[in-house]
């Protein structure tokens, strides 16, 4: 299929397990070459089985995943097309990291001296010959990450490769994938059930709950429909009320004492206090709080008695922004799995 | 095919296993021959002398004893897989596991000709000096001996197909060794005294790994040995395909 090439299309797939448990169900999204498309959802919520039915690696109950047109078992070098890390536990203990990578290199018919090249490039030369066993979570992470880029793949499939780094691990991850994606226009999926995680580095989601697709789109259009807007702690929440003329409805205190405004930046409403001689004890910008968004979706998906959210909109006065109805311009799961594969562009 | 194999060589060397093991087989060998000369002769002992071929014979190919250790390095090799996950990114380089199960099993049986040709090497290291002190001479011109240093070799290779076999069947190390030591050791045993279930003894992989040493068909319970190298070799590929239909096929864990 021409124009399929570093494209990922996964079509009505779905997984049931023995017990009638639906892993997967009906599951049908695109992912665009040269891109970093995060694949987020709560533990649980069918992640991994969906990675592992499009490497291969288990059969779908029904449906069809495709890598470059192909499903993954009729590539003809899939370990030249697709590179691919399921949790940092492949590795047999007792192997030093270039053997391991050796292992690859003779199966895949790449040279041995690229062993050596990915090693540099996760930035492990000085541990190739150490064993596996003495390597930290950190360091696992990236002889996974360097066993996926061993075939110079043009597709990287990486499930949860932000587990066990620390928060510089975890830039350089960033900044690594953003090479491979912009630069070197690769394919990047990568999952994660933190949105925070990913939320830099990707260009779109997709979000499943329960086996099933909750969102599908950009970062902006999942954050639109939740305002922006103004913290502040006074005293005197009425006398800026009458100062704060432009803004919406009444200004109600939490316990706490804080109120938010929306639709206004904290230099209109630092500036109109300033004028009024409000006294403030707190002004600071109300970010839109994806990760919030994301919560909201994933407990929404499939399961109408999910209780609310401990730890969501904790602060009474929080926008309604996430309860609100869906935002425009993200499309919404039902009705997609008629959708005949590769048919997105 | 020749990178898969290729790559499951250096899977093998770049572990200490295959040493140890090594180490194991050849401690087994040993103490398979030493116990045959020792207790020859001792109260009790109803054996021909030394000095026959039959108990020679049966003094070399003593070190068969490895066989089972043979097989055990044969059952890690591929269960070792599963256990630490390394299946995945194995499949994922090479998603035709049949050819990785086949490249395994050639692999193995080159690894199982190199364990028995040295526990061959060791049992005549051990067995000819002691048969000099004894002043007993060693039958080679009968060329019946060198037979069955040739087939010693060759039972206790297969044993490490008959391993790959029950990897690929059994994919927990632990239930997959213990059982298959348990079966080999015990329950085999146990068949071979049963009435009414002993005459499929000797069709049975244990049996037919000692038919193929007992050139001279001295016990009249086995096969003839190449009845008994044929079949246990199909014992090993039945094994393997068995775990191809039953469990190699299905998900990856």
């Amino acid at each position: 299929m021409p124009g399929d090439a570093g494209r990922i299309v996964v079509s009505g797939l779905t997984k049931t397990f023995s017990g009638n448990v639906h892993a997967v169900e009906d599951l049908s999204f695109t992912v665009e070459p040269g891109s970093i498309t995060g694949f987020l959802g709560p533990n649980g919520a069918g992640k991994t089985t969906t990675l592992r039915m499009i490497l291969g690696l288990a059969t779908p109950t029904r449906g069809t995943a495709t890598v470059s047109g192909q499903r993954y078992d009729a590539l003809r070098d899939p370990g030249l097309t697709v590179g691919a890390v399921l949790e940092a536990t492949s590795f047999h203990p007792g192997r030093n990291a270039r053997n391991h990578l050796r292992v690859y290199c003779a199966a895949a018919g790449i040279p041995d001296t690229r062993a050596d090249e990915v090693l540099a490039q996760v930035g492990l030369t000085d541990s190739a010959k150490r064993s596996v066993k003495g390597f930290s979570m950190g360091m696992r992470q990236r002889l996974g990450l360097a066993t996926a880029l061993l075939g110079n793949p043009s597709v990287l499939i990486l499930d949860e490769p932000a587990n066990g780094l620390d928060p510089e691990g975890i830039a350089w991850l960033r900044r690594l994938l953003r090479h491979l994606a912009e630069a070197e226009g690769r394919t990047v999926l990568v999952s994660s059930h933190v949105l925070s995680e990913v939320e830099q580095t990707v260009d779109r989601v997709v979000i499943i709950a329960r086996g099933r697709l909750v969102r599908e789109g950009t970062l902006d259009q999942l954050g639109e429909g939740s305002s922006t807007g103004t913290i502040v702690r006074t005293p005197d929440p009425n006398g800026l009320t009458a100062a704060l003329s432009g803004a919406n409805g009444t200004l109600q205190p939490d316990d706490d004492g804080r109120v938010c405004i929306r639709g206004m930046e904290p230099a209109v409403v630092g500036h109109a206090a300033w004028q009024a001689h409000i006294e403030l004890h707190e002004l600071s910008a109300m970010r839109s709080d994806l990760e919030e968004i994301f919560l909201q979706l994933t407990a929404e998906g499939g399961d109408a008695s999910t209780p609310p959210l401990p730890g969501g909109p904790a602060r009474g006065a929080h926008p309604p922004g996430p309860q609100g109805p869906p935002p425009a311009g993200v499309a919404p799961t039902p009705g997609r799995s008629g959708q005949p594969s590769g048919g997105a562009s | 095919m020749s990178g898969l194999i290729r790559a499951e060589f250096r899977k093998v060397l770049t572990t200490k296993l295959w040493w140890g093991m090594l180490l194991g087989s050849m401690a087994l060998a040993a103490l398979g021959v030493i116990g045959q000369i020792a207790s020859n002769g001792t109260s009790g002992n109803d054996t021909p002398g030394l000095d026959t071929t039959q108990t020679q014979q049966s003094v070399f190919s003593s070190a068969g004893a490895a066989g089972i250790f043979i097989m055990i390095v044969g059952i890690i090799g591929i269960t070792t897989e599963y256990r630490h996950f390394t299946s995945r990114p194995t499949f994922l380089i090479e998603p035709r596991r049949g050819r990785v199960i086949v490249a395994k099993l050639l692999v193995f049986a080159v690894v199982g000709i190199v364990y028995s040709l040295v526990c061959v090497a060791e049992a005549i290291a051990i067995a000819v000096p002691w048969l000099s002190l004894k002043n007993v001479s060693v039958g080679w011109e009968s060329k019946q001996i060198i037979a069955v240093l040739a087939l010693t070799a060759l039972g206790v290779a297969i044993y490490a197909l008959v391993g790959v076999g029950i990897g690929v069947l059994i994919h927990n190390q632990i239930a997959a060794v213990i059982g298959s030591l348990a079966y080999f050791l015990v329950i085999e045993n146990l068949i071979s005294i049963i009435p009414g279930v002993k005459v499929i003894h000797k069709f049975l992989p244990g049996a037919t790994a000692n038919a193929i040493t007992d050139l001279g068909h001295y016990n009249h319970d086995l096969l003839r040995w190449w009845q008994g190298a044929i079949l246990l070799i199909a014992w090993g590929l039945f094994f393997a395909v068995l775990g191809w239909v039953l469990t190699v096929r299905s998900d990856v864990p």
